[in-house]
């Protein structure tokens, strides 16, 4: 699995231990340049030295061997070593420490200026020399006087120096390494620590399931990358919080629609076994009754389920709404009439895409629950305007915002009591249904105290 | 046994209540949450059968406003809700015991015999006086070893003496227990039924009388010393 830590920790150790290595050897390498500088100054006040002891007379170049300058140079202390030669490489003079031996020809090039090359001294040990043309002081003082040039090596031991630089390899070195120890130490340790709120945080979201799906993630004890997350988490797991609990009432509502039927029958079945000579005359009645309210049930619930799986084809024709809408409220006139409503009925002379059967139903939904909920003395307004919209409204004064969300949901009831088997609570939801099979909208709203559920086509666009 | 059943379908209240009435109980039946409130708070039942959904008032409200008013009546509730977490809120909302919908009508009917039991401090299901036995989870009476026919109602009179044997039993009392709403308070109905059960539990000459009048008082059962 991949790792957000184990894949920092990799790239930042890889990281540091580039830039640290890139310093510590950038570091040797001024080092030695430092060193390697103060070891050729040194080289070169050495060879002034020995060129300062150089004389000529008449066209001849002596050296001042008595000089205690030249006792380094001497035959068997073999440390420092010269050779002094004209311009055509013949040699002039040369360190006693030389001896026999020669010591090997400088690079070829220019000799303006001090050249500095490692060589390996007669003894087989390593050195370093230098090479420069110089005019060595003239005896005579004349103005005019010919003068010649001369080339003059000096080569030194540089066991020392290469020790030295060796040491600083090693110091450098050694740092490398005990810097490479302690980034690997500690940047898993700074990450882990740095990553403990993602840690937490994700500990706390495995912890979420449905069972508690009312927790929230507190953004105030957070840092600030991790609160943008915590809010979306927040957003869904409220999301998620409705659409359970509105399952979970689905199935408790749905649980308790079909107990409250079988336990009336059960106890219907129980007392006419139980005491069958005194036979409710009303037994019979009543068990048809809860059967037919148990099928309507089943039979909505099949509806919705083939609406949303959308199974449900509606076959639209031109319908004239005026007409239509008029028959559909006859058979709740009379219902109406006897709570004492007042009905006011206008639609305007329309035609509309619609499936008449479903359409039917839909109208009849609304018109029961008008008819039904209404408060006596309350008013039913079915309207419809020239574009085919229609509205049904009704006197609503109890109900509340949220009930009204409420409203398309499953078996909800004002009540939350299921009084009696006529309102199951899926009416509504089931004209929503039919409504969008019919690729119509049914909406609803209150205003001024009444429920008002607005049915219409859906607007094509660009005619599409 | 005077028993409220709170239950708002119609059809199921009409029959439980045939079935209780049946069995001896007298009932009371309410349709809503607030009905059932007002009579529970104005008679003395011996047991409440309520439901949870119900118009006008929850059932737990109910429920919870008896407990509030110190009302001690044992309440059995019939629901639809199922749940582990419906138990334990009807439990702790003060109810003696919970049966959830579709029931068994003998299942609830032992329930409410069990809370009645318990409405009189015992559990005792054989009530033992001088010669006569009511063994009470059978409903059947024998005095010195022979069996005595008795209605349902004669039978929950005599279980309710018998439950509070040695009392004085007011016929205000039994009258609260014994009879529903449907009886009529100025009638005669419980000297009528003392005086139909002192018949019938009398099987021979020679046996004692039981059930003694109190003038002005009442009724009490109990062995003659």
């Amino acid at each position: 699995m991949k790792s957000l830590r184990r894949q920092l920790t990799r790239e930042l150790s890889g990281v540091l231990a580039v830039l640290f290595g890139l310093a510590l050897f950038g570091l040797y390498l001024v080092m030695y340049h430092k060193l390697t500088r103060s070891f050729d100054a040194a080289l070169e006040a050495r060879a002034l030295g020995v060129s300062a002891l150089v004389e000529q007379e008449n066209g001849r170049v002596e050296v001042d061997f008595s000089d205690k300058i030249l006792r380094g140079f001497a035959a068997g202390r073999a440390r420092h070593y010269f050779e002094l030669r004209d311009t055509r490489a013949a040699m002039i003079a040369r360190s006693p420490s030389l001896q026999e031996s020669l010591l090997p020809r400088p690079p070829v090039g220019a000799r303006e200026k001090a050249l500095y090359w490692n060589l390996t001294l007669p003894n087989g040990r390593p050195g370093r020399a230098v090479v420069f043309l110089f005019r060595p002081k003239s005896a005579d003082s004349r103005p005019g006087a010919v003068t010649m040039l001369a080339e003059l090596v000096v080569a030194v031991d540089r066991k020392n120096f290469d020790e030295t630089l060796g040491g600083l390899l090693a110091a450098v070195a050694g740092c490398g390494g005990l810097l490479l120890a302690a980034v690997f130490f500690v940047v898993p340790r700074v990450l882990r620590r740095g990553l403990v709120p993602l840690a937490q945080f994700g500990e706390l979201a495995a912890r979420i399931d449905a069972g508690s799906l009312a927790a929230r993630f507190s953004a105030e004890d957070l840092p600030a990358e991790l609160r943008p997350i915590a809010g979306r988490l927040n957003d869904l797991l409220a999301r998620l919080e409705t659409s359970f609990e509105r399952e979970r009432r689905f199935s408790a509502d749905l649980a308790h629609e079909l107990r409250t039927p079988l336990a009336e029958l059960r106890s219907l079945a129980e007392c006419a076994l139980k005491w069958p000579e005194a036979r409710d005359p009303e037994a019979d009645r009543d068990t048809l009754a809860i059967a037919v309210q148990m099928e309507t049930l089943v039979t909505r619930l099949l509806t919705l389920a083939r609406g949303e799986r959308g199974q449900l084809l509606a076959q639209c024709e031109a319908v004239a709404l005026a007409p239509f809408v008029a028959a559909v409220w006859r058979p709740f006139a009379a219902r109406a009439q006897a709570r004492g409503l007042r009905v006011e009925l206008a639609v305007a002379v329309a035609e509309a895409p619609a499936d008449p059967v479903l359409l039917r139903s839909l109208l009849a939904n609304l018109f029961d629950n008008a008819v039904d909920y209404t408060p006596p003395a309350g008013e039913i307004i079915i309207t419809g305007n020239a574009a085919g919209k229609l509205q049904v409204a009704n006197t609503a004064p109890d109900l509340t915002p949220e009930d009204v969300a409420k409203l398309f949901d499953r078996f909800w009831r004002k009540e939350a009591a299921r009084t009696g088997g006529e309102h199951a609570g899926l009416g509504l939801n089931l004209a929503r249904t039919f409504a969008t099979a019919m690729g119509w909208q049914l909406t609803v709203a209150r205003e001024c105290g009444r429920l008002v559920f607005t049915l219409a086509a859906e607007e094509k666009r660009n005619g599409f | 046994m005077r028993i409220l059943l709170v239950e708002d379908s119609p059809r199921l209240s009409r029959n439980i209540a045939t079935a209780l009435r049946r069995t001896g109980y007298a009932v009371d039946a309410a349709a809503d949450g607030e009905e059932g409130l007002w009579l529970a708070e104005s008679h003395d039942y011996d047991a409440i059968i309520l439901d949870i959904m119900l118009p006008k008032r929850d059932g737990l409200e109910v429920l919870r406003t008896l407990r509030a008013r110190g009302r001690p009546v044992h309440v059995l509730l019939l629901t639809a809700r199922d749940t582990v977490a419906d138990r334990v809120t009807g439990l702790q909302a003060g109810a003696d015991d919970y049966l959830v919908k579709p029931f068994a009508l003998d299942e609830l009917l032992a329930r409410v015999q069990a809370l009645c039991r318990r409405a009189y401090g015992t559990k005792q299901t054989k009530l033992v006086i001088a010669d006569l036995e009511i063994d009470a989870s059978a409903r059947i009476v024998t005095r010195a070893g022979r069996p005595v026919e008795l209605t349902a109602r004669e039978y929950q009179l005599l279980e309710y003496l018998a439950r509070r044997r040695g009392e004085v039993v007011s016929r205000a009392e039994i009258e609260e227990h014994n009879y529903d709403g449907q009886v009529d308070p100025m009638s005669n109905v419980v000297d009528s039924a003392v005086c139909i059960l002192r018949k019938k539990i009398a099987i021979s000459d020679s046996s004692a009388p039981l059930i003694h009048t109190r003038r002005g008082l009442g009724y009490v059962l109990e062995a003659t010393a």
